[in-house]
């Protein structure tokens, strides 16, 4: 198999953005949803729009990963920026996987204290994806 | 009262969430056996010219290398006890020329006065034609 390798930074750029996105909007209207009081009437469309968020989020990662590993022929650490990437990018990866799988299943069926967990995880990984996202920023940008 | 669903929910998440890690380790691994790159510089941006395919750049920058940069990473690039191997760069040649004119802070020192713009080329040149 032979790969322009020009291609795969343009689809990493192209696809990366969408999670750190999407897991961040997650992270807002789950959070909002699960703050505000029954009466303010939003919480279900807020929760609502956490649950797809997250989804896509989780599914988002997949092209994003591939690409970044065709980009970098392989590499899964490497070392100076592009280690720092992986180390923000590889937790991220798969908690965020865990977190689409956990809330995809449990839907608006969570306990509070279960949904309580869950936010953490989001935020954590929400705070995780940024920083993926700034060495990854560092990687092209900074040059 | 969910939270039988929650903590199966949990064993399978756990379980997709490792099988994909492991999925895309994997598919690293593949990828660096099985696929070939067509050209070494994957940020897709050129040079002047394409500096890997002149002979007399790729050598002169050996020498410079070999002057001031093998006490740290080794007499090929292969990496000595403090610096890194040098072959397969994945930073772009911009961030190269910047990394050789600036240094990094407390590990490599600054080469800006000693190297002009064509010397840090032929460095460039040189660690590119690395395999
Ligand atoms: C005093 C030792 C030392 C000398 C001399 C030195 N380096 Fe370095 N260099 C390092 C260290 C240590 C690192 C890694 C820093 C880190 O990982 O934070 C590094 C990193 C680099 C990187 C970045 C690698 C990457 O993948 O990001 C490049 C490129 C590089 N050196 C090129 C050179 C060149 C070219 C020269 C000669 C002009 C040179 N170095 C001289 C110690 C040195």
């Amino acid at each position: 198999m032979s790969i322009d390798p020009a291609l795969w930074s343009k689809l990493h750029g192209a696809s990366t953005h969408f999670p750190v996105a999407l897991t961040m909007a997650a992270a807002l209207f789950d959070s909002l949803g699960f703050i505000l009081p029954e009466r303010s009437g939003h919480k279900a469309k807020l929760h609502a729009a956490g649950y797809y968020a997250i989804i896509l989020g989780a599914l988002g990662t997949f092209p994003a990963v591939l690409s970044g590993l065709f980009l970098t022929k392989g590499v899964v650490l490497g070392h100076d920026a592009l280690l720092y990437h992986h180390l923000f990018v590889w937790p991220a990866f798969a908690v965020l996987v865990a977190l689409g799988v956990w809330r995809a299943l449990v839907g608006e069926k969570f306990s509070e204290r279960g949904f309580r967990l869950y936010l953490v995880g989001l935020l954590l990984t929400a705070g995780l994806m940024a920083a993926a996202g700034y060495w990854g920023g560092e990687l092209i940008l900074n040059s | 009262m969910n939270s039988s669903l929650e903590a199966k929910a949990l064993g399978l998440a756990l379980i997709v969430a490792s099988a994909s890690l492991g999925g895309a380790w994997g598919s690293a691994f593949f990828i660096q056996s099985h696929v070939t790159f067509v050209s070494s510089d994957f940020q897709g941006e050129s040079l002047p010219g394409d500096i890997t395919s002149s002979p007399v750049l790729i050598a002169q920058g050996r020498e410079f290398f070999t002057m001031s940069c093998a006490e740290c990473h080794g007499d090929d690039a292969l990496g000595g006890d403090e610096a890194p191997n040098l072959h397969h760069l994945v930073i772009s040649n911009a961030r190269i020329a910047k990394t050789i004119k600036k240094g990094i802070k407390d590990e490599m020192p600054m080469f800006a006065k000693k190297y002009d713009a064509h010397q840090i080329l032929s460095l460039i040149a040189y660690l590119r034609s690395l395999h």
